[in-house]
């Protein structure tokens, strides 16, 4: 009888959490259908395809992120660490290193900083937020130093490369959900995405019953640092040029992607693919959105701003749920 | 030379900031025996077991396997050796599945992606071999704390192990989950294993173990066969001279004044039109199986949960108000029956545990709290309640889990609230600790109180009620009076889960 009584219990809760899940997304499908309808210039391949272009630094980066935040850490170095990689990156193509192995480069040297950051958090204890706040302004310190403050324009070979489409669909925006598509199988379904999980639930009760913490937090740090180099290469393709702004802002992009697609800052919960790809779509959609609107261009702001508010707030109450029982 | 066969821990000692909680502790076990660890509160019985599960590291002893030293630098070291421990406090991971807990340290692959068919089949199996019903698929979170534990135990029956350590594993566990847990133990213990068993359930000692080793003060007091005791000789050892709490007082009936009365309290699913009332002086036992809705009636009555319907009316000044439940929290003391959860506020300090509901009566004419009348609240109350800390300054998450409880208790006794609901207060308590919070339970109803006391053992209720709510699928099925029998109670509910299963 006891299974019977509170299985029936629980489905109202299912229920109620179904909705919070699902509120999201028929948010974003109404603003689609009211973007669609109150532009002419919305709902055309081309614009779409110029959305899917647009956010893929930012999905790539905020995959990267997700791994470290579904352990119950937070990483805002990303921005920078994508600035002070690509640098470094552009320091070797300027020695006449060939591209490809350019893009290697900077993608290992984004994970050698993610290293960075997961030495100082695993092996000296120093709390995630502050340590990558600290190594924030440090590595956007040594990129300025590297490239200097003047903007770079990318020679005219390399340029192209951000143009690359298969049919109306841009390269990166493909490579981004290759990106997005990996890290959550790695999530869900590989031993070491559960133990992120279980990591994220409780770092204390993970050690205690055995898991490798330090490992999983470090691995997850080195992640987050090789897609923010990824991320940083195609975030500079589409502008064309290297310039002192490479980064700035996007670690707060890619956090607020990850708060909006549901996946939780108190980490231990949340979807990947959904999430980030929710998550990504929501903010560019608005964007673009009120671009052809012609709205006042800093409508988005406080726009962007409800919209982490109300998901913080849906967060918030998920994780009461699931930590009280 | 030959080494005897079994686990030695020879000459533990831990300290920690100073204060000893083992002293040259000595525990052995043979292959196929099962050990009872007993011990008061704060004896040092889950600190020795953290030692050998690797989760914390000894200061000085010695830990043999058949003869080889143990290597007991972590839990994963201690677990490769094959030690598993079933943790005092459950160590639950409510975002993933039942399956993922289970086997989360060694989870099936093949090619690099977990093999989710074998996960499931694999925890199935140990699933039913412990009787229980819910999915492998469940989110562990969406399950209660019974069915916690029993994820626990299946952690560590998931893996092959030498030496299988039970810290209380029976607190929130139903009879028949009790006996299932008995029928795995026997299982161990033919297989060769060695099973080591903490408990406050004396009588549980004498249903499953073979010896019992009795801490007291972090050192050990005796160590012998089973059969050499009785439950008064155990309670004997463990508390030491004279310290076995006196008789409960008898409580003096009931006035007829009512200070606490519900009216067709309803919540969709969970509760439905319980009424009831609680007068001045009276001890109210409410008794139902797991998931009768008796711990979620408390937890509507203070908020917790919100209700759809209902009223709540309180004795204040003279008259029955009506209250809404955040108001009536504010009156009565409520104490959880999810202690780690809700209970306790881990990294403040005893003090600061034990001041929290009476901290708008210690405030200076500042409005500041007077820092030394909280000290004296606090230092009063660890007499009172013989609370086992270092000092008042102490974290409360490192004291030992019934000192824990005695705090989630004893901190209501400063404020005086009128009415107390207390759900499985004695939950984890050693047998002095456990009479002790009864006699309080008394002292507040012949000091005027109401009680509402949620226990689920019958013989607790039955030492201290002046009558007995019956709870069934969220309704009040019906009523006894104090002279109930043990049998009484537990057949007005289990009747009714005979119905279920036959239906
Ligand atoms: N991390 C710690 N820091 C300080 N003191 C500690 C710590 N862990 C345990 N202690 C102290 O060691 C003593 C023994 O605690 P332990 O948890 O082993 O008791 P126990 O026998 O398991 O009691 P219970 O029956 O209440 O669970 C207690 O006095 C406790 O306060
Ligand atoms: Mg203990």
């Amino acid at each position: 009888m006891t299974s019977a009584s509170s299985s029936e219990i629980w489905s109202v809760k299912r229920l109620r959490s179904l909705i919070g899940q699902i509120g999201f997304p028929i948010m974003l499908l109404l603003l689609f259908i009211f973007f669609s309808a109150a532009t002419p210039g919305f709902l055309s391949i081309a614009n779409l395809a110029a959305l899917a272009h647009a956010l893929a630094p930012v999905a790539i980066i905020a995959s990267g992120l997700a791994m470290v935040v579904m352990a119950g850490n937070l990483d805002i170095s990303v921005g920078s660490i994508a600035f002070l990689s690509v640098s470094i990156g552009w320091s070797l193509l300027g020695l006449g290193l060939p591209v490809p192995l350019v893009a290697l480069v900077i993608v290992v040297s984004g994970g050698v900083l993610g290293a960075v950051n997961a030495f100082i958090v695993v092996v000296l204890r120093i709390n995630s937020l502050i340590t990558t706040l600290g190594t924030m302004i440090a590595f956007r310190g040594l990129a300025l130093e590297l490239s200097g403050t003047n903007s770079h324009t990318l020679p005219d070979g390399v340029r192209e490369l951000g143009n690359q489409a298969i049919g109306p669909i841009f390269v990166d925006s493909i490579i981004a959900l290759l990106v997005v598509v990996a890290i959550h199988v790695l999530h869900q379904r590989t031993a070491y995405g559960r133990q992120l999980a279980a990591v994220g639930n409780s770092a204390l009760i993970a050690s205690k019953i055995g898991l490798p913490v330090g490992r999983v937090i470090f691995v997850a740090f080195v992640i987050s640092g090789c897609l923010a180099g990824l991320g940083g290469i195609f975030a500079t393709l589409q502008v064309g040029a290297l310039t002192a702004f490479l980064g700035r802002g996007l670690e707060f992009n890619a956090v607020a992607v990850i708060v909006v697609g549901g996946i939780s800052l108190f980490g231990g919960a949340g979807n990947v693919l959904s999430g980030i790809l929710l998550g990504a779509v929501t903010f560019e959609m608005i964007r673009n959105g009120l671009n052809h609107l012609d709205a006042n261009p800093y409508a988005y702001r406080p726009i962007s701003g409800l919209l982490i508010f109300m998901a913080m707030y849906a967060d918030s109450f998920r994780s009461r749920g699931h930590r009280r029982k | 030379m030959m080494a005897a066969p079994g686990l030695v821990l020879s000459n533990i000692s831990k300290r920690f900031a100073g204060v000893s909680a083992l002293k040259g502790v000595e525990l052995t076990a043979a292959p196929g025996e099962a050990m009872a660890l007993l011990g008061a509160n704060g004896a040092g019985k889950s600190t020795l077991m953290n030692i050998l599960g690797g989760v914390i590291q000894r200061d000085e002893g010695v830990a043999l396997l058949d003869g080889h030293p143990l290597d007991l630098a972590s839990p994963r070291a201690a677990r490769a050796q094959g030690i598993a421990f079933v943790h005092q406090e459950l160590t639950m991971l409510p975002t993933l599945t039942v399956a993922e807990n289970i086997m989360i340290d060694h989870l099936p692959t093949v090619g690099g992606l977990i093999d989710f068919k074998a996960l499931k089949r694999r925890t199935q199996d140990l699933l039913t071999r412990l009787g229980c019903r819910f999915d492998a698929d469940t989110r562990v979170g969406d399950l209660g704390p019974g069915d916690q534990q029993m994820i626990e135990v299946a952690r560590a029956l998931s893996r092959e192990s030498r030496v299988v350590i039970f810290d209380e594993p029976t607190s929130s566990l139903t009879e028949p989950e009790k006996q299932r847990l008995f029928g795995v133990i026997q299982g161990l213990k033919s297989e060769g294993v060695i099973v080591i068993y903490i408990t406050h359930f004396l009588d549980e000692v004498f249903a499953t173990c073979d010896r019992v080793t009795v801490m007291r003060d972090g050192m050990l007091v005796s160590t012998g066969p089973v059969s050499a005791h009785t439950v008064a000789s155990l309670a004997h050892e463990m508390l030491g001279e004279g310290s076995l709490a006196g008789d409960i007082p008898t409580a003096v009936p009931p006035a007829d004044e009512v200070i606490l009365s519900v009216a067709k309290l309803t919540r969709a699913r969970v509760l439905s039109d319980v009424s009831f009332e609680v007068r001045s002086g009276e001890i109210v036992g409410l008794w139902g199986l797991l998931g009768s809705g008796r711990t979620e009636l408390l937890r509507a009555l203070v908020g917790l949960d919100p209700i759809d319907s209902g009223s709540i009316r309180l004795k204040s000044s003279g008259h029955l108000v009506t209250v809404t439940p955040s108001q009536l929290s504010r009156s009565t003391a409520f104490v959880t029956e999810d202690r780690r959860g809700e209970g306790i506020f881990p990294g403040q300090s005893v003090e600061q545990n034990l001041s929290l509901p009476t901290l708008r009566q210690l405030l200076n004419r500042f409005g500041l709290v007077d820092r030394s009348r909280e000290r004296s609240l606090a230092d009063d109350l660890i007499g009172r309640l013989g609370i086992k800390t270092s000092g008042r300054g102490q974290d409360i998450a490192t004291l030992s889990g019934g000192n824990q409880q005695k705090i989630v208790f004893g901190r209501w006794l400063g404020s005086q609230p009128t009415v107390f609901l207390l759900d499985e207060p004695t939950r984890g308590l050693d047998v002095g600790a456990k009479t002790e919070i009864l006699r309080l339970a008394v002292e507040i109803a012949n000091g005027g109180g109401g009680v509402l006391l949620v226990a689920s053992e019958p013989e607790e209720l039955m030492r201290v009620c002046h009558r007995y709510l019956l709870m069934d699928r969220g309704r009040i099925v019906g009523e006894l009076g104090r002279g109930a029998t043990r049998d009484d109670l537990v057949a007005r509910v289990s009747n009714r889960a005979v119905d279920e299963v036959l239906q």
